[in-house]
């Protein structure tokens, strides 16, 4: 995998305060604005997330994932992790899952190009 | 700082996206890294990659930029900017007057920075470029449009610049010639990619058959596609084969000299230099004379792309591609 493709941040999996969330990095070369970005899809040892209910956590800030399309001003800065966040886990400490996650990116300067990146990880679920 | 007499030669942190992205750099440590290795003095950066506060950066970053800068003796020369249109996918472009001011948020900081110029993009619609040009003025710095893959000096769309920057007849407005628009063709290491992502050999004799082929971009990858699927290809295949129609192009190299008066800036666009010192897919020894001989003075910016399908070390990429532009400046 070239760096530019990774999209499971270094961070991995934590679970704190019954919150889970997941370490994410954005699969460009450049920072873009969270709205040209598209979580488009979490499974867990092969069973879909729902992601209805999920925020997206960024540098101090945190907003519903279903909003996301209109932070069209928030810049992913291309070296940061941001998070996408569960507050219903049925995760524990500890345990070993595979994570499957989509992102798909749609950069603000390329009209109609749309890249979707997959990554597959076993993480451990860390305190 | 040097007084130009020709061509200088410099770096692109781009050249370095695998190093960045991996965080085995933070931004002081690239700028002394790339200080120690003397792969500047003259450095361009892209906004949106290396610094966190773009578009709008604060004084005090621009302060701590600045000391940076003296720290490491490096150069600010270029500050690459972008034209972000289309901020919501599969809805309409953001309004004009909100694009003209992305533009004028981009200039101001890099202004405050210390760079000189800016690289900018064809994304910005030429007629408004009437209205950032007397900013760029007041400010104080050039802009130079990247003419870059599928773009060449025959393009239409770097005509219709062509005639715009006649009109408005200012020395703020130039070119950034890209050579990938003119490469001879696929470099050897981007084939090797997609044979390690398994691709096979007739596959990538139809992409060399087709990527000769007349047509925008998007169409000669539907063509190879369409050939691909046909032929029992898989999608991933025909994937890691199609990345050459997105970022190269074989337009004549000697077809530069019709934009080396406005050029302000270059970008050395390399795929891999061999231990003979040569370019697996670009020209060099027909291009540069035609900026040397032609009066260019700026600076030749290393640009190793080969970080999109490679992981090699981009330090000796760039070192190599280095002394192969002195060499042939020299020739």
């Amino acid at each position: 995998m070239l760096p530019v493709e990774r999209i499971i941040g270094e961070e991995g999996l934590r679970l704190r305060d019954g919150k889970l969330s997941l370490a994410m990095r954005l699969p460009w070369y450049r920072s873009l604005p969270f709205s040209t970005v598209e979580f488009a899809g979490l499974s867990i040892d092969g069973n879909p997330v729902s992601l209805e209910r999920a925020t997206i956590e960024y540098d101090g800030d945190s907003w519903p994932l279903s909003q996301n399309g209109e932070k069209v001003d928030s810049f992913w800065f291309v070296r940061d992790s941001a998070f996408l966040c569960l507050s219903d886990p049925a995760l524990e400490n500890g345990e070993e899952h595979e994570v499957a996650l989509t992102i798909n990116v749609n950069p603000p300067y390329i009209p109609g190009m749309k890249r979707a990146n997959s990554q597959v990880e076993t993480l451990r679920v860390q305190s | 700082m040097t007084t130009a007499t020709g061509p200088q030669v410099g770096v692109t942190l781009y050249s370095y996206t695998n190093e960045w992205l991996t965080r085995q750099f933070d931004l002081p440590g690239l700028m002394q890294e790339v200080a120690n290795r003397e792969q500047g003095p003259n450095i361009e950066i892209i906004g949106f990659q290396n610094f966190k506060e773009f578009p709008d950066v604060s004084d005090d970053f621009a302060a701590k930029f600045k000391d940076l800068v003296a720290e490491t003796g490096l150069n600010p020369v270029s500050c690459a900017i972008n034209s972000d249109r289309f901020l919501k996918p599969g809805q309409q472009p953001i309004e004009d007057v909100a694009l003209v001011e992305y533009h004028k948020r981009q200039l101001r900081s890099a202004k405050k920075m210390g760079f000189s110029l800016v690289r900018y993009q064809f994304a910005l619609p030429v007629h408004l470029l009437p209205e950032i040009a007397p900013y760029a003025e007041e400010i104080d710095i050039r802009m130079g449009v990247e003419v870059h893959a599928p773009m060449w000096a025959g393009h239409p769309a770097v005509q219709a610049y062509a005639e715009m920057y006649d009109k408005l007849d200012t020395p703020v407005l130039g070119w950034i010639p890209d050579f990938g628009g003119t490469a001879s063709r696929i470099p050897e290491s981007m084939l090797d990619a997609a044979r390690a992502a398994g691709a096979s050999e007739d596959l990538l004799d139809k992409l060399k058959e087709v990527w000769l082929e007349d047509g925008m971009s998007h169409e000669k990858a539907g063509r190879l596609r369409e050939w691909a699927l046909t032929n029992g290809h898989a999608p991933a295949h025909i994937q890691a084969a199609s990345l050459a129609f997105f970022i190269l192009s074989n337009n004549d190299p000697k077809s530069w000299a019709q934009l080396v008066d406005r050029t302000i800036h270059i970008h050395g666009k390399f795929y891999g230099v061999d231990d003979d010192g040569v370019e697996e897919a670009i020209d060099y020894e027909t291009i540069l004379p035609l900026f040397r001989d032609g009066g260019f003075t700026g600076t030749i910016v290393s640009e190793w792309e080969g970080h999109a399908y490679d992981t090699r070390d981009a330090f000796e990429q760039v070192r190599r591609h280095q002394a192969m532009c002195r060499r042939i400046l020299a020739s």
